[in-house]
């Protein structure tokens, strides 16, 4: 029987979920929805409890106490319903080794009394010229990519993605990205957790903060940035320390880097590029070459936890 | 049900396309079969045959219960030990725990001679007394029997003088093949089991496939189901291959029954309980390799599938009765080779409580995840 009260549009509702092994406290009291049809990012560091979270929201493990709703079922007693309608890539997809790609979705719907038209789900994910070739003899990427048609084969109403371009290069990354992105224009809702902040921001419709156990923060990108995050920086590339005095005479922060000839400008609401420019020009002072960097996710998290992502981390 | 045939046909084509695999399961037992079968199928191994000769005059043998201990004994196939024919011979067999014991009854001489006399009308008797328990035993029977055989067809050209009492199974023709094929298709049905519940259960927990399979309607008992009916399968493939090369290659006779079947299958399910109760122990895969051959190789060597039981030190043979190969490999050897149907049957219910008992245990502390 579906959750009572829960709205339509509500695909995710988690109220005060906590997990515990022993004395470690993996999720403390966490509340939040997640809305049908969107993609929604779930960030944290090391040990933060993501991984713990959405494996909870899976029906893998048990919570300690709280409650979560999945597409209107309770996950303490609905979890067979739960998993006939969502479908789930885990961190670092792995199958048997000696099926082949198509073998292998066939198996898998086959789990879910699922007859979805495989031939379009290897299309998707664009693996038609290895259909035929054995799960062990695929690539990093491609793996990941049939986990995502596995994850597909029973045509669900969510999906739940687990670092699902952990570990790959950037350009198997970005073809992970285009299909998720593809997934989200289908009217999935995708629950994504990654520790790729450029991830989160390209993907998300919104992006969840955990830290030690707790979210800190839920908004979309743009919002926790302009909440967040520090304000947009202008790097000019091989000038001279006198272009820190002149800056800051804008009341601008400058700062000058002895070891690459950089000065990186700190810009706010009231002094824009085009004045910074004509300070320096007016001064007679040279620099090579100028960049804008936006304010990303990146600050939002090191101000909010104030831990960076680093490339390697992994989660409990 | 639908589940358990798809992962089931999911891991036979995995088997098909994994030639280690393959090899360890058929080649290497084929291999040994080849290998043992060559060296010991020609050689002179030598059996232990207690004989009690009550046939003597003034403590002497009689002409012919003498040479028939003498023929026995130029065969070079027994090592001879007399008994005293003072005492019982089957309370001597038994309190001594002997496989076997000839005993030459008093009189026999004078039999032989009627025997002669009659032109066959009458015969000499000698008693062979066995514990049906023993794997060595129809072996040495069987070898008494063709050298009473022979000695008829020298002495008479075919007419029976001279014959074999208390026989309970029909007269076959023994060697060290019949012993040893029984031993290997028990050997596979554990190697096959054990190695594929400790290993693929810690690979699979290892790599995330049981996480993967966790997140579909697929049940853990679907999975275990679908894991015992493939080691069945491919304990049976073992069975027929092995059959089909002592048939061929050694001329070999041998029985294929329902008892033998449901032997093989019940062995195949036990193994696959104790290697789950193991897998849930091991860490990771090495852990699992390690743990799997801790378990297989000492019931490899001390359950009689490769040597008689008889011909190892009195207390490998206490720890053998305590290994469930043991009770496989005999009661193999019993319901395919020797004919003794009812130490087949007790064999086979044996493992079957045991497998039962395995599975159980094996399935509920079976964990896709920890909570």
């Amino acid at each position: 029987m579906r959750g009572i009260g829960l709205s339509n549009s509500v695909a995710i509702e988690v109220q005060q979920l906590t997990k515990r092994y022993g004395e470690l406290v993996a999720v403390n009291a966490i509340s939040f929805t997640v809305n049908r049809g969107e993609i929604f990012a779930f960030l944290g560091p090391n040990g933060a409890g993501k991984t713990t979270t959405v494996e909870i929201l899976e029906c893998l493990r048990k919570p300690t106490s709280g409650k979560a709703y999945v597409l209107e079922f309770d996950i303490g007693k609905n979890q067979r319903e739960i998993k006939k309608r969502t479908g789930v890539l885990p961190q670092d997809f792995y199958t048997y080794e000696r099926l082949t790609v198509r073998e292998t979705i066939q198996y898998y719907a086959g789990m879910f009394d699922a007859r979805p038209d495989v031939d379009e789900l290897i299309r998707l994910v664009d693996l038609e010229d290895k259909k035929n070739v054995l799960f062990r003899n695929l690539s990093g990427g491609l793996k990941q990519r049939l986990g995502i048609a596995v994850a597909l084969v029973n045509d669900p109403e969510m999906v739940f993605l687990d670092e699902p371009s952990s570990g790959l290069d950037p350009k198997a990354r970005h073809g992970v990205w285009h299909l998720i992105d593809g997934l989200h224009k289908k009217g999935k809702t995708v629950f994504l957790t990654t520790h790729y902040m450029e991830e989160a921001e390209v993907l998300a419709d919104r992006v969840g903060i955990i830290h030690n156990g707790k979210i800190v923060a839920l908004d979309s990108p743009e919002g926790l940035i302009s909440e967040h995050g520090t304000r947009n920086l202008l790097i000019l590339r091989k000038t001279s320390p006198k272009a820190v005095l002149n800056i800051e005479k804008l009341g601008l922060k400058a700062k000058y880097d002895g070891a690459t000839g950089d000065v990186t400008v700190h810009l706010n609401h009231a002094v824009g590029v085009s004045d910074v420019l004509h300070a320096l020009s007016g001064a007679d002072v040279p620099f090579g070459e100028l960049q804008l960097k936006r304010s990303s996710l990146e600050d939002v998290f090191l101000n909010l936890t104030g831990v960076s992502l680093g490339e390697e981390e992994s989660s409990i | 049900m639908s589940h358990v045939v798809i992962d089931l046909k999911a891991s036979l084509r995995s088997f098909w396309r994994d030639k280690s695999t393959i090899f360890w399961t058929l080649a290497f037992p084929s291999v040994l079969i080849l290998l043992f079968g060559a060296i010991f199928s020609q050689s002179s191994m030598r059996y232990d045959l207690y004989v009690q000769n009550q046939d003597l005059t003034d403590g002497k043998p009689t002409y012919w219960s003498g040479t028939f201990t003498t023929v026995l004994n130029s065969t070079n196939v027994f090592n001879i030990h007399m008994v005293d024919a003072s005492v019982n011979g089957t309370d001597y067999a038994l309190a001594n725990r002997l496989s076997s014991l000839l005993i030459i009854p008093s009189g026999f001489n004078a039999s032989a001679n009627m025997a002669f006399f009659t032109h066959g009308a009458t015969t000499a008797n000698v008693t062979f007394v066995y514990d049906q328990s023993t794997s060595s035993a129809p072996v040495v029977q069987s070898i008494v029997m063709s050298i009473v055989d022979k000695l008829n067809f020298e002495l008479s050209k075919g007419v029976e003088y001279l014959a074999v009492e208390d026989l309970t199974i029909a007269p076959k023709r023994f060697g060290f093949i019949d012993f040893f094929i029984p031993g290997v298709i028990g050997m596979t049905a554990m190697t096959t089991s054990i190695f594929t519940s400790v290993s693929i259960s810690a690979r699979y927990k290892q790599n995330g496939i049981f996480h993967k399979l966790a997140t579909t309607p697929l049940k853990r008992y679907e999975w275990i189901l679908s894991r015992t009916i493939y080691n069945v399968l491919i304990s049976y493939l073992g069975m027929a291959v092995m059959m089909l090369m002592g048939m061929a290659i050694f001329g070999m006779k041998m029985t294929l029954d329902a008892v033998s079947l449901l032997m093989v299958a019940m062995a195949s399910l036990m193994f696959t309980g104790l290697g789950m109760i193991v897998a849930r122990f091991v860490k990771d895969p090495d852990g699992a390799d390690a743990a799997a051959n801790v378990i297989t190789f000492p019931m490899m060597f001390l359950s009689g599938t490769f040597f008689q039981l008889s011909q190892m030190p009195q207390f490998l043979q206490t720890i053998a009765q305590v290994l469930p190969l043991t009770y496989v490999n005999e009661g193999l050897r019993a319901a395919m080779i020797f004919g003794q149907t009812q130490q087949a049957i007790m064999n086979t219910a044996l493992i079957t409580v045991l497998g039962v008992v395995s599975i159980v245990v094996g399935s509920l502390i079976t964990k896709w995840e920890e909570d």
